[in-house]
């Protein structure tokens, strides 16, 4: 901005002293007043953005013993007295701007410089209002484009381009995605905004990484106490052979409600004091004929449905378990001789 | 059959829960196995290859077809083999040359993902990047594939807690 004011100022107080005398009245005079004035004036900083480096002087004249000695470093020995003063007049007409009270000299270069800052103000402020009509502009037009969707043609090779398409289904898709992780994020539905949707998910997601420590860590606690239940455990891996070959093939809903059925049966195994003759017997029956079973006893089946989501509480399971406890054994023998064929398919 | 079994659909809820349920109660039951012979384990030990187990099963119910259950799955591959490399505790040459390779590669991803969050069209850089912190994998996808992942992470999460739960309650009951 002032090309004479940026080549001082950064220059140390003791040059004070190797002032010449003229320079040095000068400049006390020029400083009297100013440093009177400027102390208390609230608004210093805002001089940082007039003159690069005056600022700097200013700054220091806040601690008020070094006041005059700071300030008139701004105006360095090396630089010709010419430029000095005219280095020193416009921080005079900064501050005469600032609180207008200073009788210093008014000279022409003054009322260029501040004409100076007045047209790089009115510029700035030009610019300003030219990019907030442009912008205006660019949202206008934004929105006639908005609207009309693909059908209407835009101006030319505006929305027809294939990045601003490209962009618009991409967008589509995004927004869609987060539809869908609003779902299901439990709770993501009152909030709107995505940033907000962002922090749910993160939480959520968190928390629930948290629950699978915390019940891993139960889950290690309990397991010594599941000794006694070794061997039924066994029998529960026998049986789960069979499961695996069931939910390869397993596309249909039946099929899967077969698979909760053979999980709880699974759970039965856990329980051999509930019912260990059953077990005797499942394990004697090969594990395809159960699948059957299930299959052709609609009883069965319906009875088993409800509890199809498997995760149903504990209550309901236990049932299950007693119920097939009782259920299981007598239709194994019901239809052993009879499925066969359906054994070979199932087992396909 | 057994090529259908490797990639089971996660489509279905009710059919991840289940067959996460088999592969998790398997892996309890190998790991009780195992202390059997090695008794006393310390407790933060046993839980933390429980919760390996569980995410293992998860990963591999789900198998390759999504990019966090492939990652989760590569992770545990190269842990095993790792610990293999501390259980010989034999450094040659060889390794630390494979180490120097594996930080470089790391440099890399590192380099890719300030790539990508400049080139990152939304500017939730710092929610972005912690979400790719949570997803297992999370670092080498693009914001595309990241939402999709998430989704289906959040679900399969969902349904491990779920069958965990139920776990627990089972064996605390009984």
């Amino acid at each position: 901005m002032n090309p004479e004011s940026s080549s001082g100022g950064h220059c140390p107080s003791f040059m004070f002293n190797s002032l010449p005398p003229q320079q040095q009245f000068s400049s006390l005079i020029a400083n009297h007043p100013i440093s009177g004035i400027v102390k208390p004036d609230p608004g210093w900083p805002e001089f940082s953005v007039y003159g690069g480096q005056l600022g700097n002087g200013y700054l220091n004249q806040n601690t008020p013993g070094v006041a005059d000695q700071t300030f008139t470093p701004a105006n360095s020995a090396t630089v010709s007295p010419k430029k000095r003063k005219a280095d020193k007049v416009p921080s005079l007409q900064v501050v005469s701007e600032k609180d207008k009270k200073i009788k210093g000299c008014a000279e022409e270069g003054d009322s260029k410089i501040t004409h100076q800052y007045s047209n790089c103000d009115n510029k700035s402020s030009n610019s300003k209002e030219a990019s907030n009509a442009s912008s205006k502009e660019k949202s206008k037009v934004s929105e006639v484009q908005k609207p009309d969707y693909i059908h209407v043609r835009a101006r030319r090779g505006q929305a027809t381009d294939s990045h601003s398409l490209a962009e618009r289904v991409r967008r589509e898709k995004i927004s869609e995605r987060m539809k869908y992780l609003q779902d299901l994020v439990p709770g993501c539905n009152k909030i709107t905004g995505k940033a907000g949707m962002l922090d749910e998910i993160i939480n959520y997601v968190q928390s629930l990484q948290k629950q699978v420590e915390f019940l891993s860590m139960k889950l290690a606690t309990v397991n010594p106490e599941l000794d006694f239940n070794i061997d039924s455990i066994f029998t529960k891996e026998m049986l789960q052979s069979p499961i695996q070959g069931l939910g390869c093939s397993s596309e249909t809903a039946a099929d899967f409600q077969l698979n909760s059925m053979e999980q709880l049966v699974s759970y039965c195994g856990l329980d051999m004091d509930i019912n260990s003759t059953e077990m005797a017997l499942r394990r004697s029956i090969s594990s395809p004929i159960r699948i059957p079973e299930t299959f052709m006893e609609s009883s069965c089946f319906n009875q088993i449905q409800p509890t199809a989501t498997w995760d149903a509480d504990l209550q309901n399971l236990y049932k299950m378990e007693f119920e097939q406890g009782t259920l299981i054994p007598f239709q194994s023998h019901q239809f052993t001789g009879s499925n066969d064929g359906s054994n070979m398919k199932m087992e396909m | 059959m057994s090529s259908a079994s490797q990639q089971p659909t996660s489509i279905n809820p009710i059919h991840l829960k289940n067959q996460f349920a088999l592969r998790f109660v398997r892996a309890l039951n190998t790991i009780k196995n195992q202390k059997g012979s090695a008794h006393d384990t310390q407790m933060h030990c046993r839980s933390r290859r429980v919760k390996i187990a569980a995410y293992t099963a998860m990963a591999s119910v789900v198998g390759s077809r999504r990019s966090w259950s492939r990652a989760v799955l590569w992770k545990i591959r190269n842990r095993s083999r790792n610990q293999d490399l501390l259980r010989n505790k034999i450094m040659t040459n060889h390794h630390r040359r494979r180490r120097h390779a594996k930080l470089c590669m790391k440099r890399r991803n590192r380099n890719s993902i300030r790539e990508d969050v400049y080139l990152n069209p939304f500017r939730y850089s710092v929610q972005e990047s912690k979400l790719r912190k949570m997803v297992p994998g999370g670092r080498n996808m693009d914001s595309w594939c990241l939402g999709d992942e998430i989704a289906d992470y959040i679900k399969c999460l969902a349904a491990q807690v779920e069958v965990m739960q139920t776990l627990v309650d089972l064996y605390t009951v009984t």
